[in-house]
């Protein structure tokens, strides 16, 4: 049976709002109880630091391979869906285009984006922050970075929502007959929609990555279009859905916790060390799939081969075996290992933008607007697995 | 001081070359690297040791 309506972490389909909201106890009581928890039909959940920690270092053992997540894509994803040693060529032609020389030539745009957003309700001293700020930033990025023309939005949007959450869209059960359907029409199109620029792109090239990626070669030889495919459809469901989740989250946090806010508002420098330290204790993406490729043990519990294996990031970040303050948030923190980004050969490849995007946002936000909260009457309903918000009703008072 | 990175266990996360910009440099596809062999520039020890605290892979270590 197929349970994965979620990317990341179906086993939380069902998560009361207040924990979808507030994850950490949960965390807590299942590093304390049940380190290695098995859930009938979803496979096997880890949840201790160390624990996970040997998971990353063993990529042989537990796979990222199509067997962990099922997405209705038809061949794997690259590089999320490739084993060693194949992954390895595939990192090596993509890292250098996500690396942090790359990406800082996007600091302008970026920044120009997020003050383009802001222009837009700035008058209003009240905004929907998730459909107005969080949803259609990161989607504007990602278009822009691949050359896509931005009346393509609504068609993106409905494309990774069909994939990430096709219950969500359906209206029906995880694993219903309708959502598995409305999944793979979402797949086909993706496969559909790219393949077509691509066509235009070989007559016509342009100044952007999917040019780029016809003329790559690897091991003197180009990436075929199914390659291409595979990138692109991993782009699409990796690089919005996280962005949006992260500043869901951070934004969800700070508008709650006013003295945290004011040290952004009075200390712009300390936007860096803000990021990663609500990476660390939100952990937007809780958790990451992983398929056993042989029998094992886990802290003395057996683990099938063939079985399904989430890696609750969320509760590594909170874990007090690695800081015995992990209940504090501070922008002060001095050592912050967080795998936020995931960890091993298959850490995010998209963190450097990922970061550069919530730096900007929190950067360029607080300048502007340093008075925020939820709108009264409100609460914030994330959903569980990718923590993003449907709706984020805020009122805000703009910079004089 | 010196410093080392295990290129068996970077995975490319950024941290060192971020937090310790005179220590660690970052090559093309943003994996870290050392400056001056691994030799830390006096004053620089405290960053160092910062790098090395939050690397999530434990790849970076500091000695005397």
């Amino acid at each position: 049976m197929d349970t994965q309506g979620e990317y990341g972490a179906s086993p939380f389909d069902r998560m009361d709002p207040e924990t979808a909201r507030h994850p950490q106890p949960m965390y807590k009581l299942l590093r304390d109880s049940m380190p290695v928890m098995r859930l009938e039909g979803a496979g096997v959940i880890i949840s201790r630091r160390a624990d996970i920690d040997q998971a990353f270092r063993h990529p042989e053992i537990f796979s990222s391979n199509m067997s962990a997540i099922d997405l209705k894509n038809v061949r794997p994803l690259i590089p999320l869906q490739i084993d060693p040693p194949d992954h390895k060529k595939f990192r090596k032609i993509l890292d250098p285009l996500f690396a942090p020389k790359q990406v800082a030539r996007l600091e302008q745009p970026v920044a120009k984006l997020v003050n383009e957003l802001i222009d837009a309700f700035i008058e209003r001293g009240d905004v929907d922050f998730a459909k107005e700020f969080s949803i259609p930033f990161p989607s504007q990025v990602f278009l822009t970075l691949l050359g896509l023309p931005l009346d393509d939005l609504p068609l993106f949007l409905a494309m990774k929502d069909g994939i990430i959450r096709p219950n969500h869209v359906v209206g029906t059960p995880p694993g219903s007959a309708e959502a598995e359907a409305h999944q793979r029409e979402a797949a086909n199109s993706i496969y559909a929609y790219f393949d077509t620029v691509l066509d235009e792109r070989e007559i016509e090239g342009r100044d952007d990555l999917l040019t780029q990626f016809l003329h790559t070669e690897v091991d003197g030889q180009r990436l075929t279009r199914e390659n291409i495919l595979d990138i692109c459809f991993l782009f699409l469901i990796a690089g919005l859905d996280t962005v949006t989740a992260s500043l869901d989250c951070f934004f969800g946090y700070l508008a709650e916790n006013p003295q945290r806010r004011q040290q952004i508002v009075d200390d712009p420098s300390i936007v860096p060390a803000a990021v990663e330290e609500l990476l660390r204790w939100e952990t937007p993406v809780t958790g990451v799939a992983r398929v056993a490729m042989q029998g094992t043990v886990i802290a003395g519990c057996p683990v099938h081969n063939g079985e399904q294996v989430l890696i609750l990031l969320g509760s590594a970040n909170t874990d007090e075996a690695e800081w015995q303050d992990a209940d504090d948030v501070r922008f002060e923190r001095e050592d912050n290992r967080h795998l936020a980004f995931g960890g091993g050969i298959h850490r995010c490849l998209g963190s450097h933008l990922a970061r550069l995007e919530l730096r900007v946002a929190l950067r360029e936000w607080h300048r502007r607007i340093p008075q925020y909260s939820v709108k009264t009457g409100h609460t914030l309903d994330y959903t569980p697995g990718l923590r993003t918000l449907d709706t984020f009703p805020m009122v805000f008072e703009a910079a004089r | 001081m010196k410093v080392a990175i295990d290129h068996e266990l970077c995975t490319g996360h950024g941290r060192c070359y971020s937090l310790a910009p005179g220590v660690f440099a970052p090559d093309d596809d943003g994996y870290g690297m050392l400056i001056d062999d691994g030799r830390v520039p006096a004053g620089l020890e405290s960053e160092a040791r910062t790098a090395a605290i939050n690397c999530p892979e434990r790849a970076v270590t500091t000695s005397e």
